[in-house]
C-alpha cells in the first residue's frame, strides 16, 4: 500500500489495491473479500468471507459478509453486514447488520484500515470470550434481505 | 485442464485426501459453486484460491466406559460402573458368597445381613455388640465419604491404586491368598483381570460409587439370603473364606503396613470380587495396637481398632481409613465397649491371624514403627511417638511372651490391670509425694526407661504381671511393673480422653466455631473430629467442603 500518514490516496486506487490483495489471497487464509460484482466499476460492493475460529462455537463454518464501501472510503469505514446467520455481539439479529458502535475497529475508524483489516477483527471477535461460547444458529442459513 | 470447479475440486480432493463435498473454495471472498467455472471468477495465474476442508466435527469423547475412565469423578461412569458390576457382583457372590463386601462401609451393611448369621454361627467374633460396633463404623464412615476420598488422595494410596500390577502381586505373594486362590479360582481369575483392579480402584476412589455399589450389594445380599439354603451356604463361605482371608490379610498387613492402605483401595474396589475386598481390612493401626497391648492400657484403644478388624475384616479397613475414623464417633463408643467388654479383647487376641500379625511384627520391627507412628492416637503427641519407638522392640518381644499374651487374654486380669491404673491415677493426683517413685514414670519421657525395664523383667517373672497386679501399687514389691503399670496408665488417660465424645471434648471449639459464624454445628463437630480438635485446620475443612 502506498499510503503512508497524511497522503491521501485516492478511493479507487485504494481499492483496486485490495482487490489485488484479496485475489492473491495475502494474510493468513482465514479470511478472504473480493468484489461482489466484477464489473462493478464503482468498486463499492464487495463479499467477505470468514472461517470460524477454532474451539470457538463458530468453528468449521464460513460465514459470508458483504462489505459496503462508500464513496468516502476509506474516510469512512464500510458498513459491513453479514449473510450468514451468526449470534455474536454487536451484529444485529435480524439483518445481520454489524453495529458500528460495538466493532472497536468501526467506532475508531483510520484511513489506513481496510476492509481485511474488518474482516481480521471480525474473526478475531469471534475468539473473544464473549462470542465464542454464544450458540449459533444452524449452519447454512442466511438473513433474508 | 478443465477449468470447472468441479474438476479443480477433484485435482484438490486428490492431493489433499479429502473428498470433494468436504471442500469449499473461496476466492476473493466469494464461494466458488461447484456448477461454476474458474475463470467465470477471474482466477488467473498467481491468484490465490482459499481452500477449507470441513470435517464432520464434534468428536464426543465417548464416555463411560466403566474400566477406563481414569478421572473417578466422572458421575456418569461411575454409576455405570456401579450397574455394571452388580450384576457380576451379584453372580459372584452366589458363587463366593463371602459376606466382606467391597467397600469398608459395605461390611457393616452386609454384617446387618450376617448380623444373625454371626451370633448363630458363633463364628468367635465375640459378642453381636461387634457388629454394632462395625455398624457404626459403617455408617460414620458414609455419612462422610469425604473421609474415604481423603484416604483415596493420599498419594501412597494413589500410587498402589494405579499399578494393577502391584495390587495383584501384593495379593498373591501371601500363600495364604495363594491357598485361598487354589480354593476359589474365581478369586485368581479377579486379580489377574487388571481391567476389574482398576475399576475397583476407581470405585474406591469414589465415595459416591461405592455408595452405588453397596446399594446394590445389599440387594444382592438379601436376595442371597432368601434363597433355601442360601443361608447357609453364605455362612459356610464366610467361614470358609473370610478366616483365612482375613489371616492373609494380617499377615499381609505386617509385612507391609501401607498394603493396608493399598489394600483398602483395592479390597473397596473389588465389587464383584468379594473375597478381594477382605485385603484392605488389615488395619494400619493394627500392629501399633497389637504392639501397644503390652502395655495394657493401649490395649483399650487398641483393640478397638483389632476388634473389627478380628470379627470384620471391612471393620478395621474403615477404621484404618484415615484419623478421621479414629477419632469418629463411632471409634470412640466402640472403644468403650471394648473397654466394658473384656471379653472382646479375649476373642481378638485368640485369633490366629493376630499371634501371625504380631509375628510378622516381631520380625518387621521396622514396619511395625512406622504404623505405629501413624497411629492417631499417638499423633498429636510426638513425645509418646518417641517412647513409642523405642519401646517397639520391646513391645514386640513382649508380645511374643506367652505369659503377656495369656495376660491379655484373661479378662479379669486385664479389668485388674484397669483397675490398677485407675487407681494409681487416682494415687497421683491424691498424693502425689506418695509416688515419687513412679513420678518420673508417670511423664511420658520417663517411660521409655521404664518400659523397657519392665518388660525385660516381665519373663523373668513366672507370674504374669497379673501378680504384679496383685500387689498394691504404692507397696511398690515391683518396680518394674509399676512403671509399666504407669505406661499403662498413660496410654489409658490418652485413650480415655478419646473415649468422650467429641462433642464434650470440642466444647470449646464448637463454641469458638459458632462464634466465627459457623453455625452448622453438626459440620463443625464433624471437622473437629477429623482434625482432631485442631480449629484451624477444622476451619479450612468447613470452607473447603462449602465452594463446592
Amino acid at each position: 500500500m502506498a499510503a503512508s500518514s497524511g497522503v491521501k490516496v485516492p478511493r479507487n486506487f485504494r481499492l483496486l489495491e485490495e482487490l489485488e490483495e484479496g485475489q492473491k489471497g495475502v494474510g493468513d487464509g482465514t479470511v478472504s473479500w473480493g468484489l461482489e460484482d466484477d464489473e462493478d466499476m464503482t468498486l463499492t460492493r464487495w463479499t467477505g468471507m470468514i472461517i470460524g475460529p477454532a474451539r470457538t462455537n463458530y468453528e468449521n463454518r464460513i460465514y459470508s459478509l458483504k462489505v459496503e464501501c462508500g464513496p468516502k472510503y476509506p474516510e469512512l469505514p464500510p458498513t459491513v453486514r453479514f449473510v450468514t446467520k451468526i449470534s455474536m455481539n454487536g451484529i444485529n439479529n435480524s439483518n445481520g447488520m454489524v453495529d458500528a458502535r460495538s466493532i472497536p475497529i468501526l467506532t475508531k475508524w483510520q484511513n489506513s484500515y481496510s476492509i481485511k483489516v474488518v474482516l481480521q477483527e471480525l474473526r478475531r471477535l469471534m475468539m473473544s470470550k464473549e462470542n465464542m461460547k454464544l450458540p449459533q444458529p444452524p449452519e447454512g442459513q442466511t438473513y433474508s434481505n | 485442464i478443465c477449468l470447472h470447479n468441479l474438476c479443480f475440486k477433484e485435482e484438490i480432493s486428490k492431493r489433499f485426501k479429502a473428498k470433494q463435498d468436504q471442500l469449499v473454495l473461496i476466492f476473493a471472498g466469494k464461494i466458488l459453486k461447484d456448477g461454476d467455472t474458474l475463470g467465470q471468477h477471474g482466477i488467473k495465474d498467481g491468484l490465490t484460491v482459499h481452500l477449507v476442508i470441513k470435517t464432520a466435527q464434534k468428536a464426543t469423547g465417548g464416555s463411560s466406559t466403566a474400566a477406563s475412565s481414569s478421572s473417578g469423578t466422572s458421575q456418569p461412569n461411575s454409576s455405570n460402573a456401579g450397574t455394571a458390576n452388580p450384576g457380576s457382583a451379584a453372580n459372584l457372590g452366589t458363587s463366593q458368597g463371602s459376606g466382606p463386601s467391597p467397600a469398608p462401609s459395605q461390611p457393616a451393611n452386609l454384617f446387618t445381613g450376617f448380623g444373625d448369621l454371626s451370633s448363630l454361627a458363633n463364628l468367635g467374633m465375640g459378642s453381636s455388640n461387634f457388629m454394632e460396633l462395625q455398624q457404626q463404623m459403617q455408617r460414620q464412615l458414609m455419612s462422610n465419604p469425604e473421609m474415604l476420598s481423603q484416604i483415596m488422595e493420599n498419594p501412597l494410596v494413589q500410587n498402589m491404586m494405579s499399578n494393577p500390577d502391584l495390587m495383584r502381586q501384593m495379593i498373591m505373594a501371601n500363600p495364604q491368598m495363594q491357598q485361598l486362590m487354589e480354593r476359589n479360582p474365581e478369586i485368581s481369575h479377579m486379580l489377574n483381570n487388571p481391567e476389574l483392579m482398576r475399576q475397583t480402584m476407581e470405585l474406591a476412589r469414589n465415595p459416591a460409587m461405592m455408595q452405588e455399589m453397596m446399594r446394590n450389594q445389599d440387594r444382592a445380599l438379601s436376595n442371597l439370603e432368601s434363597i433355601p439354603g442360601g443361608y447357609n451356604a453364605l455362612r459356610r463361605m464366610y467361614t470358609d473364606i473370610q478366616e483365612p482371608m482375613f489371616s492373609a490379610a494380617r499377615e499381609q498387613f505386617g509385612n507391609n503396613p501401607f498394603s493396608a492402605l493399598g489394600g483398602n483401595a483395592d479390597s473397596s474396589g473389588a465389587q464383584p470380587s468379594r473375597t478381594e475386598n477382605r485385603e484392605p481390612l488389615p488395619n494400619p493401626w493394627g500392629p501399633p495396637d497389637a504392639s501397644s497391648t503390652g502395655t495394657g492400657t493401649t490395649t483399650t484403644s487398641t483393640t478397638t481398632s483389632t476388634t473389627p478388624s478380628v470379627s470384620n475384616p471391612l471393620g478395621i479397613g474403615s477404621s484404618s481409613l484415615g484419623n478421621g475414623v479414629f477419632n469418629s464417633p463411632g471409634m470412640q463408643s466402640l472403644m468403650q465397649q471394648i473397654s466394658e467388654n473384656p471379653q472382646l479383647m479375649q476373642n481378638m487376641l485368640s485369633a490366629p491371624y493376630m499371634r501371625s500379625m504380631m509375628q510378622s511384627l516381631a520380625q518387621n520391627p521396622e514396619v511395625a514403627s512406622q504404623v505405629l507412628m501413624n497411629n492417631p492416637l499417638f499423633a498429636g503427641n510426638p513425645q509418646l511417638q518417641e517412647q513409642m519407638r523405642h519401646q517397639l522392640p520391646v513391645f514386640l518381644q513382649q508380645m511374643q511372651n506367652p505369659e503377656a499374651l495369656s495376660v491379655m487374654t484373661n479378662p479379669r486380669a486385664m479389668q485388674a490391670l484397669m483397675q490398677i491404673q485407675q487407681g494409681l491415677q487416682t494415687l497421683q493426683t491424691e498424693a502425689p509425694g506418695l509416688m515419687p517413685r513412679y513420678y518420673t514414670f508417670v511423664v511420658p519421657a520417663g517411660v521409655p526407661a521404664g518400659i523397657p525395664t519392665g518388660v525385660t523383667v516381665t519373663p523373668e517373672n513366672p507370674p504374669p504381671p497379673s501378680s504384679g497386679l496383685g500387689s498394691t501399687p504404692a507397696a511398690g514389691t515391683n518396680p518394674t511393673q509399676q512403671q509399666l503399670m504407669q505406661q499403662m496408665l498413660q496410654m489409658f488417660a490418652g485413650g480415655n480422653a478419646s473415649t468422650q465424645t467429641p462433642e464434650v471434648r470440642f466444647q470449646q471449639q464448637l463454641e469458638q466455631l459458632s462464634a466465627m459464624g459457623f453455625i452448622n454445628r453438626e459440620a463443625n463437630l464433624q471437622a473437629l473430629i477429623a482434625t482432631g480438635g485442631d480449629i484451624n485446620a477444622a476451619i479450612e475443612r468447613l470452607l473447603g467442603s462449602q465452594p463446592s
